[in-house]
């Protein structure tokens, strides 16, 4: 090791330039490492969960309003929601926001492979952000209610990518969330210790595209099912849904309470393409 | 006409002076690096436009890309002046002119000379020695197996150039990260024998603010050192450590 000579130390100035490591102080090490696992468990685990849930649109509005039916029945569906989807996302998010803008990305100046993935990262995932902020609060929380009316998942999705612009947005942000998520985990292996040989790290590289490849794929595979295989999907294919649970004044609330959610309307596929509820 | 070589150098008298590029046009002689071009300009310092001026001032020594002194922006890229040959940067197309600069990310000194002593602090912030100082005789050293030897001797051709840190695009007065060579270190003494006694502090330090966390694998440290030191597999089995011992302290400290 060659020496570097300390310069002169001057009384009157702070030292000018990046500051030297702060030995053992602060917390940033955890809420870094909390970003970092965050986004394998729970962000990513929800993602691949998500992608092959919405697979069951290629089988058809029916099989993917049971597949809404089947999510909404998990017990403490709304607390799972909150505790391992939407808290640990915004806190990815919004850490994931405060990292991406204290980082100087220079791949005009030195243009090469692990430089230009630091960056798609970065750009990736604020493309995400901005695209789930829109998809959750469009098809979450406003519109049709999906836990109360899990038969108009469907035509809730196809209604909102017939418009051309918002089709193009699912696309774009299918591709970003999943280049996202398989370079995501390729850094954590690498970020963790689990890769650290050249060799590794390249064969596990491979191993992560293919999956992004696949998750992609199968996203890309329901939007296109939804728009284009299953034209025209009627507006609730569990259209005895009880509407009582969010209209309460609506007529004969114990009749339909009763009625149970999940068996009769699933056995009954003839009746799918009766008229909207509503 | 002879040829010239056309160069450009980003100066500034001072730390707080304002910064101008001077234009030189050196004659041309074959095997010149940067360092014997600066040297040429010290002998005859005349602008392109015949301006008397004050000799570049710059860092060098050894002049054989050991001593680590040398790292400026060559052409807008951080490498060492001793070993970029000019023949090398202007092959096809020897009338462009070669651009110098200061490195980036380091206090200027003044023109090309840079302050890069926060690489000294890091290397002190995680004990990068071997302590073996006392007030009496230690004995001979562990003995140390040559296949750890070989692990470490990659690590040990640290030339403390900081070129890593200025590629790396984590490595800024924002996060103020380590950077890449302090963590080799960190590894290459934990792996000594006799240095390992101090393991367990360097990996405590190295997870304090600016520490391995703010790695975003770019890999630009790896690609751009000039002696090709392991950098992103040392810096992914430090990080391993550093976890271990930060869970490790957290159930028993
Ligand atoms: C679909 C949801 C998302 C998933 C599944 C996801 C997943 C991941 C994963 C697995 C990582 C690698 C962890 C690591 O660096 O060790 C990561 C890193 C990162 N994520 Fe996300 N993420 C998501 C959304 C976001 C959003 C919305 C942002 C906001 C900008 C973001 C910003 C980042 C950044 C900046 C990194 C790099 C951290 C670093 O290199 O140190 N992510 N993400
Ligand atoms: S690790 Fe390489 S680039 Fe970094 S200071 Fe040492 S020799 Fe220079
Ligand atoms: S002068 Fe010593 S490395 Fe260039």
């Amino acid at each position: 090791m060659a020496t570097v000579a300390p310069p002169v130390p001057s009384a009157t100035s702070p030292q000018r330039g990046v500051q030297p490591l702060r030995a053992g102080q602060g917390n940033s090490f955890l809420w870094r490492k909390l970003h970092s696992l965050s986004g394998i468990i729970p962000i990513g685990a929800f993602l691949v969960e998500h992608i092959i849930s919405n697979f069951e649109t290629w089988n058809g509005p029916l099989a993917y309003a049971k597949q809404v039916v089947f999510l909404n029945s998990l017990p403490l569906v709304r607390v799972l929601e909150w505790a391992f989807i939407f808290i640990p996302l915004a806190f990815h998010a919004l850490y994931g926001v405060f990292i991406a803008f204290r980082g100087r990305s220079n791949v005009n100046v030195y243009p090469w492979a692990g430089n230009w993935m630091y960056l798609s990262q970065r750009v990736t995932g604020l493309i995400a952000l901005a695209y789930i902020v829109q998809h959750v609060w469009r098809q979450r929380f406003s519109g049709v209610m999906l836990p109360e009316h899990p038969g108009a998942a469907f035509a809730k999705v196809q209604h909102e990518l017939s418009n051309p612009w918002m089709l193009a947005i699912y696309v774009i942000a299918m591709i970003a969330t999943t280049w996202h998520f398989s370079y995501g985990i390729w850094l954590f292996a690498a970020k963790w210790g689990i890769t650290p040989g050249n060799r590794a790290r390249k064969r596990f590289g491979y191993v992560c595209a293919a999956l992004g490849i696949a998750l992609c794929l199968m996203g890309l595979a329901s939007i296109y099912a939804v728009v284009y295989k299953y034209p025209n999907a009627p507006e609730n294919v569990l259209p005895e849904t009880p509407a009582a649970l969010v209209q309460p004044a609506a007529a004969t609330p114990a009749a339909s309470l009763t009625r149970s959610l999940t068996v009769t309307p699933l056995t009954t596929q003839s009746q799918p393409r009766s008229t909207p509820q509503s | 006409m002879p040829r010239t070589i056309k160069v450009e150098i980003k100066r500034q008298s001072n730390p707080d002076a304002p910064v101008v590029t001077e234009k030189f046009e050196i004659p041309y002689r074959p095997n010149m690096n940067i360092t014997s071009l600066l040297g040429e300009i010290a002998c005859n310092p005349i602008t392109a436009d015949g301006k008397t001026t004050a000799p570049i001032a710059y860092d060098s020594n050894c002049l054989e890309e050991i001593c680590g002194s040398c790292a400026m922006l060559i052409n807008g890229k951080a490498r060492m002046a001793c070993s970029a040959l000019v023949d090398k940067l202007q092959a096809g197309n020897p009338d462009e002119p070669i651009t110098l600069a200061p490195l980036s990310k380091f206090p200027v000194v003044r023109d090309l000379s840079v302050d890069r002593s926060v690489l000294f602090q890091n290397l002190k912030a995680v004990k990068a020695w071997v302590p073996i100082d006392g007030t009496y005789d230690l004995g001979a050293a562990p003995r140390q197996f040559p296949q750890i030897q070989e692990e470490r001797y990659p690590l040990s051709n640290c030339i403390s150039c900081t070129i890593c840190m200025e590629v790396c695009p984590q490595f800024n007065d924002s996060t103020n990260f380590v950077g890449a060579a302090t963590i080799a270190q960190v590894k290459l003494f934990n792996m000594d024998p006799a240095g390992s006694v101090l393991k367990e502090e360097r990996l405590r330090a190295l997870a304090g603010d600016g520490g391995v966390q703010e790695c975003g694998f770019a890999q630009n440290c790896v690609e751009a050192c000039p002696k090709q030191l392991p950098l992103t597999e040392a810096i992914s089995d430090v990080t391993r450590e550093v976890i271990v011992q930060q869970v490790k302290d957290f159930f028993t400290r």
